[in-house]
């Protein structure tokens, strides 16, 4: 339903976007993650024809974007990150007015923009004017705005920036809800994000492609080095050194704060399985082997070893 | 066409949303009731001497054609503030973002909002066509000479706005859109006062150039194609030049 290849976008000397590919089926939502200054926000504005791409190319419901613009924005429905929205007008005239440059045909336009004002719970806010809404609604409004002509595609800027966590959660849940009939681009910096409503993953890092996957893939492949949950009772016994002395364990650290717990996270070599050895080595100590167990990666960390992995990414900002 | 409607409708109602079309309005209406007044008071007067000599003055190259020449200044001080929100305040607030991800053309939006702004105008002439209606209750007036005057400042107007409106496109910052507007405007009404002593070659050229020279012969009654053609070019000229920095401004982003 979209596609990108190889699309690059210079200003002046900063390559915002530098060689990045991608796909996203019919139907499905994919997350754009990076970090700030990763070139989310260009290669969005490329895909909605909002700026030209300097090299490649980017279709969008079978529609060059930038050959036939018109035809792909017909198709498209776009949160921008600060949302569009005129002070001097109403909700309702707003999005009323949305409808017309969209195309949506007159007959419709009421049903239309109550549809969306239902959809995005908007309705307190209908005769209110735009410039007097608080952050969240006004996010809201651009998001009844992106849905309003039901576009075949939508690409949201960080569509849940700047709202409360009910709404964020109000939000996700409309998202999901419109994934299967439309084919959904969002971007974000916030790591649940993704795993809760994306079925895809593009993580960026200064303008290239780090990864793309599902989250579980992303989660199961990057996880190098395994990290265990160890629980033991050693009588107030050295546990890191003895347990750092076991083959393939690279680093053991206190999991609890407080003194005398007997929390324990266990690294060990990238791809080796130390459970076996270390339980042998904690039962032959006569120690209390009270847990044991590998410890799943949060995409977070995932995402932080993703760009700092990166050779050039020394100075990656921690999300 | 939808488009283009959509457009030029919402900008129609931007204006009158907040209070800038009253100001504006009132800008124009009360300098132009001004002028009125002592015109047609001087010519009243006037007029009552040579009753008694027998002879007869015409309201319409007496009070209309200069009230409207004036009116033709008053205009260069309005029209800088009718145009400079057009590009400048939708480039601040990200709404252009808007505009130019619908599925709408650069030319719709740029003719959209011509039109909204020569809307916005055509209320101000409409109102100072209440004063005009006066001459009608005490007198009679031509309304030939009336309409060609209208024109001509419809036409006039019409040029300001354009430039006004690519001036607009190039700043994202409404009050310097504003002055530069200004500054532009006013070197293009003043250009011709150069006319008389610049010369034989160049006297001719400065007086072309001026904006308000070509609005002499309208405001005597005269529709010359001439003039017609300066000004349709002019306007034409200043969209073209707006549609250039919108997309010149897209590849810079
Ligand atoms: N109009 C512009 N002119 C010059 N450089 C720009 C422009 N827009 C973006 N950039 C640069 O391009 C790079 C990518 O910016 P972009 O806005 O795409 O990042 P992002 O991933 O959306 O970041 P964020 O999470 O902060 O929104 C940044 O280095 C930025 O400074
Ligand atoms: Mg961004």
């Amino acid at each position: 339903m979209i596609e990108v290849q190889h699309l690059t976008k210079r200003y002046g000397r900063v390559t915002a976007v530098d060689d990045v590919s991608f796909r996203v089926e019919r139907g499905e939502i994919l997350g754009f993650l990076g970090p700030n200054g990763a070139g989310k926000t260009t290669t969005m504005r490329i895909l909605t024809g909002y700026i030209p791409a300097s090299e490649g190319r980017a279709t969008v419901a079978g529609y060059d974007v930038f050959d036939q613009p018109i035809e792909a924005k017909r198709r498209t429905g776009y949160l921008p990150e600060t949302p569009p929205l005129y002070p001097d007008m109403t909700v309702r005239e707003y999005l009323d007015f949305v409808a017309r440059i969209k195309g949506v045909a007159a007959a419709e336009r009421r049903t239309r923009v109550d549809a969306v004002i239902q959809r995005t719970h908007i309705d307190d806010m209908a005769t209110r004017h735009c410039g007097k809404l608080s952050k969240g609604y006004r996010q809201r409004v651009g998001l009844a705005q992106a849905i309003l002509h039901n576009p075949e595609v939508l690409i949201l800027d960080e569509p849940t920036a700047g709202l409360d966590p009910k709404q964020i959660i109000e939000t996700r849940d409309l998202i999901r809800g419109l994934g299967g009939d439309h084919t959904i681009v969002l971007s974000t910096h916030i790591l649940p994000e993704v795993s809760q409503t994306c079925q895809r993953v593009v993580i960026i890092n200064k303008g290239r492609v780090v990864a793309v996957d599902t989250p579980e893939n992303l989660t199961a492949r990057l996880q190098g080095a395994e990290t265990l949950y160890v629980e033991v009772d050693a009588g107030g016994a050295d546990v890191p050194t003895a347990l750092t002395a076991v083959p393939g364990v690279t680093r053991v650290a206190a999991a609890d704060t407080r003194p005398g717990s007997g929390a324990f996270e266990v690294e060990s070599e990238r791809g080796r399985d130390v459970r076996r050895e270390l339980a042998r080595d904690i039962v032959t100590r006569g120690w209390g082997l009270l847990e044991l167990r590998p410890m799943r990666m949060s995409l977070e960390e995932v995402f932080l070893q993703v760009t700092t992995e990166e050779p050039a990414a020394e100075e990656a900002p921690r999300a | 066409m939808r488009n283009i409607i959509a457009i030029a409708d919402k900008e129609l109602r931007s204006y009158f949303a907040s209070p800038i079309a009253y100001i504006i309005i009132g800008f124009f209406a009360l300098p132009f009731g001004v002028f009125f007044y002592l015109y047609l008071e001087a010519f009243l007067r006037q007029s009552m001497q040579m009753a008694q000599f027998g002879g007869n003055l015409n309201v319409n190259q007496q009070v209309i054609r200069l009230v409207l020449q004036n009116a033709s200044v008053i205009i260069l001080f309005v029209m800088p503030m009718i145009t400079m929100r057009t590009y400048a305040e939708e480039k601040r607030s990200g709404t252009i973002e808007l505009l130019l991800t619908s599925p709408v053309t650069d030319f719709q939006i740029i003719v959209g909002k011509f039109l909204g702004a020569l809307g916005l105008y055509i209320a101000m002439l409409l109102v100072t066509l209440l004063y005009v209606a006066i001459l009608f209750v005490y007198g009679h007036p031509e309304w030939r000479p009336l309409v060609a005057a209208y024109l001509g400042l419809l036409l006039m107007g019409g040029a300001f706005l354009s430039v006004g409106l690519f001036i607009s496109s190039t700043t994202n910052n409404q009050i310097v859109a504003g002055m530069v507007s200004f500054v532009v405007f006013l070197l293009l009404w003043i250009v011709g006062w150069f006319a008389d002593s610049a010369g034989a070659t160049v006297g001719p050229i400065t007086s072309y150039l001026s904006i308000t020279e070509h609005f002499e012969d309208f405001s005597k009654g005269v529709i010359d194609t001439k003039h017609v053609l300066y000004y349709v070019s002019l306007i034409t000229f200043g969209l073209f030049l707006t549609a250039k920095s919108v997309d010149s401004e897209r590849w810079r982003g």
